[in-house]
Formats: structure tokens, C-alpha cells, sequence
């Protein structure tokens, strides 16, 4: 019993102990320059919160990387967070409430899902606080919210990921009898971004194989909220989409093994990084492979380590980038602006295709990331 | 003789509890304190309000899972049914019942799932982590299923349905949700504490054998403590889609052990007998005050995680040091 009170006590001490090292270790940077020095016209000393739709993929160091070098051309001070992936919207909530706490200058956004940010985003606007979108942006966000946009256009990167697709699949299409069919695996089907992407590039691929095949011929399976009327019976070429039902690598590998296990299939399309590595590591799982030159024509989207290794390798036959360095650079050059009361309006921050002849070009290696 | 050890006995347990509960109480106001002193923008009600938010779905897990806990047992599919109950209310919702009914069938789901726990853990006698285990998964599942992995969302404030938000938070951002909380606490404190089913749960923990043998339907009991468990889980679900409005097919794995994690913080001992509600609840808010904290001082949220291993493992040692002297 007489060691109670100095147990209690140790773990009290202990307690406090961790919390304030732990402070002090991230809290390198300047406690005192925040807000007491922000001026009218100047951007010197200006917060601008980041928070972004995740954290550890490369896709978004690269925007953090553009983020930070436009808040160090302005001496802005800026603060990145993102969940820890694109399912936790209640961690974000979390993150953008605090973000709005915290009273800074201007707040960029890539929302996960508008509906669940409504309270922050209300409470941002009843404070002035102007909110930038970005990446995907705020979609559906309440008039006036959102002063701007830093964004790649979805749709028409799809549809771009489509046309460079064609000419290598355009032999095998226009002899197509009801026994071809081209993969889609798509990340998820909430968010717009990745939807759109999708979409481009399924209503893209109807259009030019339908010019060739004639109207009705193209059947669009799957996913309910990505197909059509056209029965897989009836069609000469069938587009089938697979949805993971969790957002694990593992998940992801499933269906892009079940795409390519079908006898049938000419070509595979992956919406983002994760569709794309999903191919990918399901592929390296077939013995001998099923794309690459001459077999199953590959594309996908964005970058990473695994991604361009396969496009180097050829096994891709390309994908499409957008700027994630640009997306955060114009963010943040759009929260300076709005801030200081300037008229902003929507960057769309461009998308390219990129294959193994262009992929050490600087053009394509200032946008692409490990 | 006999009566006069044996309260002894549980004079000496209810101490050990108290001064744990103690112990949380000063970290949960140092915690607090350092961050007020810390941060100048935490000082507001602002983020008093978000500290709320982040702590009442895990706080309801919490809350039931501390029966099951006190059992000896444990629950690890809360997480998952939570989301389960609420996606299912959600895609009633979308069917066009109304939210008074989808809210009452959320509740209801839950509770199925604890019986359907308590049946295979008290009659057919599966070891309760695999049986529990077994649910977290079917849960996940089913709500994928139901849902056609699509996302859910909940009426918004200010439509038609939308007044059950006001549930936890008043259209002037008032914090209702604290009361409800700390209402269902006081309830299930009381259950624990003052009727026959907190006896039986106690005395289940403390030796099952011995409550059997004076007589005490020991299956029936433990099945009640399951399904509490999945009660609050559902009430969870509801807390959620009004924090959050949209609910995600195939989430809500992690959130037990969070839950669990408040639970130990705040006294309650994994190996069963002891264990209190108030502890709980202080346990859930020192790890909302952390997650919410640590951004002020310019730290990712998962350093929380990180800090919270930390107090959790002093917790749990305490619990040990406790057991070896009594």
C-alpha cells in the first residue's frame, strides 16, 4: 500500500513526460511567428491549412512538395495534413475542424465527402475564411464556400487515357464478335475525381469503338452506377468495370486477377495509382505475365515507384499524369491570392500521357513521382 | 464471518478501481491543461466541440463493450457492427422510412448482433475473441452487401429528416451530444451498478464457476452482457452518421480497439470483476483530447496513436500491480 502514491505519481510524470518530449521534438519550427505578424497586403507571415484527402502515397508529397515551395517563394507559413487514406472521413472531419479552430488566413481542401464536412466548411465561411479547393476538389460544396479550384480536369484525362489507348487496340476492336473485352478496375465510386476518370475513359472508349462497330454494340458492365443499357450478349466488345470492396492493395489485387483471368480480355485500364498497382502486382502473381507487348494493352494513371517501372519495362503500355506538383503550387498561390482580397478564379493544373519513349523527357519527369 | 471478508474483499477492489478512476481523472486535466497552455486556439469552445464530436461514437462503444469487458469476455465486432447498423439505416433511409424508424432499427441491428454473439459465446461456448472476430467480419461484409459497396448518407440538417442531427448538436452548434453521452453513462452505470444484471455481470467476471453454482443462469446473463454491447453499438452508429453524415461500406474495423483501449485507460480490468462506467468515459475523452490536442502543437494525429500505446500500456500495468496484491 505505501507504493500506491508513488506509483500514481510516476505514471502522472511519466504521462506528462511524453507528451511534452514528443512536442518538443516536432515543434522545431517557430511557435511565435504564426499568427502576431500577419499583415493586410503582405502574404509575410500568412497560415494557409492544408488538408488534403491522404498523406503517405507519393502522389501526395508531390502536392505537398508544390504546396511548400510556393508558401517559401511568399514566406507563407504552411501546414499539410491529409487522413491516413482516402476511406477515413471521419478522420478528416476531425482534421478540418481543427484546421478552422485554428483561425488561419485560408484553408485548401481536397474534400473525401462534402456532406460529412458541411459543419467546418459552414463554420470556415461564417469566419471569412476563404477556402480553396484542390485535386478533387469541394464537389456539391454550399454557394459561395469555395473561392477557387487547383484541379486536373477528371473527365477529360479519362477520355485522354482512352484516345492514346485506342490506336494500340483498334485491330483487335474493329474485328471484335461478342469475344473481346477491355478491363476497368476503378479504385472506388464515391469520389468525383476517380468517377470521372472512369467515366472518361469508359465513355470515350464507346464512342471511338463504336464508330467503328456501330451504334449499340458496346455493352458497359460491372459497377451498376458505371454501365448501360447494351446486354453482354448481344455486344461485340464489352467494357467491365471491377470495384474493390475495401480499399486494401490486397482487395484491389483481386479484381485486377479476376480482369485477367478472363480469356477474353485485350485491354486494362487502372483510374488511379492504386487501380494501377493493383494491375500490376496481380499481373507479377500470373505465371508468365498477361500484358505487355503484344498481349493485354495496359494503361493506367498517375504515378509511383511500381508504376513506372512497368511503363519503363514496357509491361505498360503508358499512363496518363496529371501535376500533382502544380496542383499544390497553384493551391497554395490561390489561398495567397484570395487572402489578400484578389479575384481568383479555377486553375485547371493539365494532364499528359507519358510511355516508355517520352518518360525521361523533363517535360515528363518534372511531373511524375517515385 | 464469512459476509464480513468477503466485503473485505470488495471494499479492497472497489479502492483499486477508485484510485485508478482517480489516476485518469488527473491525466485527463493535465492532458487538457497542457494543451490549453500550450496552444492558445485550443482554448476555445470551438475545439471543446470538436473534442466532443471526435468522442462520442467510440464513447457509446465504449460504454457497452466496459459489460462485456467485465465478463471476462471481450467484443471485437463492435466496430464493424456499428457501421453495419448504420449503413443498413441508411439504405432504409434511401427505401424512404423515416428517420424516427431507421434511427430505432439501427439500435435494433446492433442488439441482433450482441445476441448473435451471446448465443455463440454463453450456449455454444466459442472462446469470445474468435466468435466476436467471426461477427466483425460477417458485419463488414453485410453492410458491403446491403449497400452495394456504395456509400450512404444521411439526411443533412435542414432537410426534412435532418432534425435527429440536433440530437447531438443544436443548430447554434450547442453540444447536445455531451448530455445524451453522459445520459446513457449515468444509465449504464446504473444498470452496472444498482439492478440485478450489473450483479450477475460482476459476479460472472469475478468466478464464473462460483456464480453458477449459487444458481445464477450464468448463460442467460453473459448473453444480456452481448448484447448490451451491440445496443450501444448501434446507438454508436447513429452518433456517427450525425457527426459524419456518410458512411462508407466495409469500415469500422479499428474502431473496437479503440474503444477497448478507453476502456482499460479507465480501469476496467481485461481479465474480468472489475471495471466502472465514469472510468470508461474519462478513458474515451483522454484519447479525444489527445487525437484533437496534437495538431495544435503542430503534430500529425497519428501521434496519437503513438502516446496512447503509451498510456495504454501504463494503464495495463497497473491492472497487473493491482491483481498481484490483492
Amino acid at each position: 500500500m505505501k507504493n500506491k502514491g508513488f506509483y500514481r505519481f510516476m505514471m502522472f510524470v511519466a504521462l506528462i513526460l511524453t507528451v511534452s518530449v514528443i512536442a518538443a521534438c516536432g515543434n522545431g519550427s517557430d511557435e511565435e511567428s504564426s499568427e502576431a505578424e500577419a499583415t493586410e497586403g503582405e502574404s509575410e507571415g500568412m497560415v494557409v491549412e492544408v488538408v488534403a484527402k491522404g498523406f503517405q502515397h507519393d502522389f501526395w508529397r508531390a502536392v505537398k512538395q508544390g504546396a511548400q515551395e510556393a508558401a517559401d517563394e511568399n514566406g507563407v507559413e504552411m501546414k499539410f495534413v491529409g487522413p491516413k487514406d482516402e476511406s477515413a472521413i471521419a478522420e478528416q472531419v476531425e482534421m478540418l475542424n481543427n484546421a478552422v479552430n485554428k483561425n488561419p488566413d485560408a484553408i485548401a481542401l481536397a474534400a473525401l465527402d462534402t456532406s460529412a464536412l458541411l459543419g467546418p466548411i459552414n463554420q470556415a465561411m461564417e469566419k471569412d475564411i476563404p477556402i480553396i479547393g484542390f485535386d478533387s476538389g469541394v464537389p456539391d460544396a454550399p454557394e459561395g464556400a469555395i473561392d477557387a479550384n487547383a484541379s486536373t480536369d477528371n473527365y477529360a484525362a479519362g477520355e485522354l487515357a482512352a484516345e492514346s489507348m485506342y490506336p494500340a487496340i483498334e485491330e483487335q476492336v474493329s474485328g471484335a464478335e461478342g469475344d473481346v473485352r477491355i478491363g476497368v478496375v476503378a479504385q472506388e465510386v464515391n469520389s468525383l475525381s476517380i468517377t470521372q476518370r472512369t467515366q472518361g475513359f469508359i465513355e470515350k472508349m464507346v464512342e471511338l469503338s463504336e464508330a467503328e462497330l456501330g451504334e449499340g454494340t458496346v455493352a458497359v458492365t460491372g459497377h451498376q452506377k458505371l454501365s448501360n443499357s447494351v446486354s453482354e450478349g448481344d455486344a461485340k466488345l464489352i467494357i467491365e468495370t471491377r470495384v474493390p470492396a475495401q480499399l486494401t492493395d490486397s482487395a484491389g489485387q483481386t479484381e485486377a486477377q479476376t480482369l485477367l483471368n478472363k480469356e477474353d480480355l485485350i485491354a486494362i485500364y487502372g483510374s488511379n495509382e492504386f487501380a494501377a498497382k493493383a494491375i500490376i502486382n496481380a499481373d507479377s502473381a500470373i505465371s508468365g505475365g498477361r500484358i505487355g507487348p503484344d498481349k493485354v494493352v495496359a494503361v493506367g494513371f498517375d504515378s509511383g515507384a511500381l508504376q513506372l517501372d512497368a511503363i519503363q519495362s514496357e509491361k505498360f503500355y503508358g499512363s496518363v499524369t496529371q501535376d500533382p506538383v502544380s496542383i499544390g503550387y497553384n493551391t497554395v498561390d490561390l489561398a495567397i491570392k484570395a487572402t489578400r482580397g484578389e479575384e481568383v478564379s479555377d486553375v485547371d493544373t493539365g494532364a499528359k500521357w507519358y510511355n516508355s519513349e517520352n518518360i525521361e523527357s523533363d517535360e515528363i519527369q518534372a511531373l511524375v513521382y517515385e | 464471518m464469512k459476509s464480513n471478508s468477503s466485503n473485505g474483499f470488495i471494499s479492497s477492489i472497489k479502492n483499486a478501481v477508485a484510485s485508478q478512476r482517480f489516476i485518469a481523472i488527473l491525466a485527463l486535466v493535465a492532458i487538457y491543461i497542457f494543451f490549453a497552455v500550450s496552444s492558445e486556439s485550443f482554448r476555445s469552445t470551438d475545439t471543446l466541440v470538436s473534442i466532443f464530436d471526435a468522442s462520442y461514437y467510440i464513447g457509446f462503444l465504449a460504454i457497452g463493450v466496459t459489460f462485456v469487458i467485465i465478463t471476462g469476455g471481450i467484443d471485437l465486432s463492435i466496430g464493424t457492427v456499428m457501421m453495419c447498423a448504420a449503413i443498413i439505416g441508411g439504405v432504409l433511409f434511401q427505401m424512404g422510412l423515416p428517420i424516427w424508424l431507421v434511427l430505432i432499427a439501427i439500435i435494433a441491428i446492433g442488439g441482433l448482433f450482441g445476441l448473435f454473439n451471446g448465443i455463440l459465446i454463453a450456449k455454444f461456448k466459442l472462446p469470445p475473441f474468435i466468435a466476436t472476430l467471426g461477427t466483425m467480419m460477417i458485419a463488414q461484409g453485410l453492410g458491403s452487401i446491403i449497400s452495394n459497396v456504395q456509400s450512404v448518407t444521411f439526411p443533412l440538417r435542414g432537410s426534412d429528416a435532418g432534425y435527429y442531427v440536433n440530437l447531438f448538436r443544436l443548430p447554434n452548434n450547442f453540444p447536445v451530444g455531451i448530455f445524451v453521452l453522459i445520459g446513457f453513462a449515468l444509465l449504464a452505470a446504473l444498470v452496472l451498478n444498482k439492478t440485478k444484471i450489473g450483479r450477475y455481470i460482476f459476479a460472472i467476471g469475478s468466478n464464473r464457476e462460483a456464480t453458477r453454482l449459487s444458481g445464477v443462469n450464468v448463460n442467460r446473463w453473459e448473453t444480456v452482457a452481448y448484447i448490451i454491447s451491440g445496443l450501444f453499438a448501434g446507438i454508436a452508429g447513429i452518433a456517427y452518421a450525425a457527426t459524419y453524415t456518410t458512411i462508407l461500406p466495409g469500415e469500422g474495423a479499428g474502431f473496437e480497439l479503440d474503444a477497448i483501449a478507453g476502456v482499460v485507460i479507465g480501469g476496467t480490468s481485461l481479465s474480468g470483476g472489475i471495471g466502472s462506467i465514469l472510468g470508461t468515459v474519462i478513458g474515451v475523452f483522454i484519447m479525444s483530447v489527445l487525437k484533437v490536442g496534437l495538431p495544435y502543437i503542430d503534430l500529425q494525429p497519428h501521434y496519437q496513436l503513438f502516446i496512447t500505446g503509451i498510456v495504454l500500456i501504463i494503464a495495463v500495468y497497473f491492472d497487473v500491480r493491482r491483481r498481484n496484491k490483492l
